[in-house]
């Protein structure tokens, strides 16, 4: 168990200073003088120099990276270039909370419409039912979210035109707004849950154990509920890591185009101004949400399941 | 001639016979669905390279007589905003987003296997210092780092080089992704090969490691490569297309598949098939990319599943 700790440990901080030190040498490598776009007209070498201190710019790369992680460490993410020296971690720290609400809430969606979906499909495996299933979590997980927004759109458009009440197209501030994000960010994670129910359910009925079950003349339903379906799902803890990954790049598309003030629009908003701070800030941050999932899951693997060896 | 003149030999009869096990496009040919995928993907590069001059309409022209129109005699399938004809631009943008996608996976191939193969061949500290630096790029979830790059280098790369160079840079950025992915799937590969007994013969019959390397694992390799870049066009299609989104992608006057989706957006009530048009194209490059990926590896690796 100790063993396990250290070793995770050390993973984890190798990713760590991966996220750090790739996002520093790219936001150190970007073209253009941060400080001339910051001083705009007002050009003075006396400011200039001053600023550029302010900023760090004077120091050697080495010492500079590691000023930008102890700071990292700190939890201050820099200022950001084009909010006249704003906190990098206050703009993120409004953001935050509205992305990993509607990408929580798109993760407990497709949880709970992906599994029953895969189960259903294992259970009746080779028939048209099944079929049907297969294709359509196919379907669901290949259609690229900026295709499928525009769908809903014509859908929303068409029960307005009707006549019927209707979901907001885009925007932020009351709960109906969240509805239709919450299902695109969700639709491709539901493809991907529910074939990999599906394949592990397959698996797990495959079993000598669920043969024994049912040779001993056990209820269907028992053999499912209590032999196939404990084992089927454990799997489905590792998906944690990838899906928040998924949910990550999602959030850019959906928070765009639906208008939504999280992390993934503050992000593109920087592109757009060159704040770099806020880029590297924001990628920082996600990045590290995606290792703590991961370790997360992880974790919970080994408390559902004694017999994973954490050695490894 | 005269030697082999004893038809009944059974050996002598199996070679004659000559029945070849099928060759791998039969065995591509047999999946249906691939099958048609493949038709499918060679028809639009077709209308890719092709297309355009056959076409013969300027994508940049703007008919202001008509702007977003429907589908016409003049556009068979209407106008966008300025004008642009759908299907012009349709053409023209499938040219980039293929480029993109051929500029990335040779990136992946050139850079990509090889390392994988060095890795997992040479093992010890090569192995070591590839594989941390393949999972280095792997700290960043999905298409993060991406967008980072394209994010910072994208405007200069315009300004300095032109629009061709920023089309480099996307793909380049999108191959920061996927080299770590092909390396890692060819390290996993060669380390199987290496234990195989065909590669401890070569080297009992005292073999070079460069010619084990060349005759016997890279031959080995190169069905997995060709797979794997292949399932990997969806993803530089669709990166290609969200970058695109993001702003981050080719910029205007040029267009591409994933943005006549985003220009199309705004317009969506006016002229729904604005929209539809690039959207099925790329839904349907995606679907065919996959069934050719899918059908290439079980074609490449017949006792597998």
């Amino acid at each position: 168990m100790l063993r396990f700790f250290v070793r995770r440990g050390i993973s984890m901080v190798f990713v760590l200073f991966s996220l750090t030190f790739l996002t520093f040498i790219i936001g150190h490598l970007a073209p253009g003088d941060p400080i001339l776009v910051l001083m705009g007209a007002r050009q003075d070498p006396a400011i200039y120099a001053r600023l550029r201190h302010l900023y760090g710019f004077d120091q050697p790369l080495f010492t500079q990276y590691l000023n930008y992680v102890v700071l990292l460490a700190r939890g201050d993410l820099g200022l950001s270039f084009s909010y006249e020296g704003r906190p990098v971690r206050e703009l993120i720290a409004q953001g935050l909370p509205i992305s990993f609400g509607v990408g929580g809430l798109a993760l407990l969606v497709s949880l709970i419409v992906g599994v029953p979906l895969g189960l259903l499909a294992a259970l009746r495996d080779g028939t048209f039912a099944d079929r049907g299933l297969v294709a359509l979590a196919l379907g669901l997980y290949s259609i690229p979210s900026f295709v499928l927004i525009p769908l809903i759109w014509m859908v929303n458009l068409a029960i307005f035109r009707a006549g019927y009440p209707n979901l907001p197209q885009a925007g932020w501030g009351t709960p109906s707004h969240i509805v239709l994000p919450v299902l695109v960010l969700a639709a491709a994670n539901i493809g991907y849950i529910t074939q990999l129910t599906r394949a592990s359910m397959l698996e797990v009925l495959r079993d000598d154990y669920v043969r024994t079950a049912r040779a001993k003349g056990l209820f269907e339903r028992t053999v499912i509920l209590r032999h196939v379906l404990r084992n089927a799902l454990l799997p489905l803890i590792t998906l944690l890591g990838p899906t928040t990954a998924f949910l990550v790049t999602g959030a850019f598309i959906v928070e765009v185009l639906f208008n939504i003030p999280g992390v993934g629009r503050i992000a593109v908003e920087a592109v757009g101004r060159r704040d770099y701070p806020v880029i590297q800030g924001t990628t920082i941050i996600l990045g590290i949400a995606v290792v703590i999932m991961n370790l997360v899951s992880d974790l919970l693997y080994h408390v559902f399941d004694p017999r994973i060896q954490l050695t490894e | 001639m005269a030697q082999h003149s004893r038809p009944t030999d059974p050996v002598e009869a199996a070679v004659r016979d000559n029945r070849r096990p099928p060759g791998f496009f039969q065995r591509l040919a047999r999946g249906r669905t691939a099958l048609i995928s493949l038709v499918f993907v060679i028809v639009i590069t077709l209308a890719a390279l092709v297309g355009p001059a056959l076409y013969g309409v300027d994508p940049t022209h703007t008919d202001f007589a008509s702007n977003n129109a429907p589908p016409s005699r003049a556009h068979v399938l209407g106008t966008d905003r300025l004008g642009h004809d759908t299907l012009a631009r349709l053409l023209a943008g499938l040219r980039v987003s293929l480029l993109v996608a051929v500029v990335v996976e040779a990136i992946n191939i050139l850079l990509g296997a090889p390392l994988g193969l060095l890795a997992g061949y040479f093992g010890g500290w090569v192995d070591i210092v590839i594989s941390r630096l393949a999972d280095m790029f792997f700290a960043f979830p999905g298409l993060l780092l991406a967008i980072l790059v394209a994010a910072v280098f994208g405007q200069a790369v315009t300004e300095q080089y032109g629009s061709t160079a920023r089309l480099v840079l996307v793909a380049g950025s999108l191959s920061l992704v996927g080299w770590p992915l092909m390396a890692r799937y060819v390290r996993g590969q060669v380390l199987s090969l290496r234990e195989r007994d065909f590669v401890l013969a070569a080297q009992v019959i005292g073999q070079s490691k460069r010619g084990i390397l060349r005759r016997h694992i890279l031959p080995n390799v190169a069905g997995l490569v060709i797979t794997a870049a292949t399932l990997d066009v969806v993803n530089a299609i669709v990166g290609e297309a969200t970058l695109s989104l993001l702003g981050l992608g080719i910029q205007a006057p040029a267009t591409s598949i994933g943005k006549m989706i985003v220009e199309a957006t705004p317009f969506l009530a006016q002229n729904p098939i604005l929209i539809f048009v690039p959207s099925i194209t790329l839904t349907l490059l995606v679907l065919a990319f996959s069934f050719l990926g899918d059908g290439m590896r079980r074609a490449f690796d017949p006792t597998g599943r």
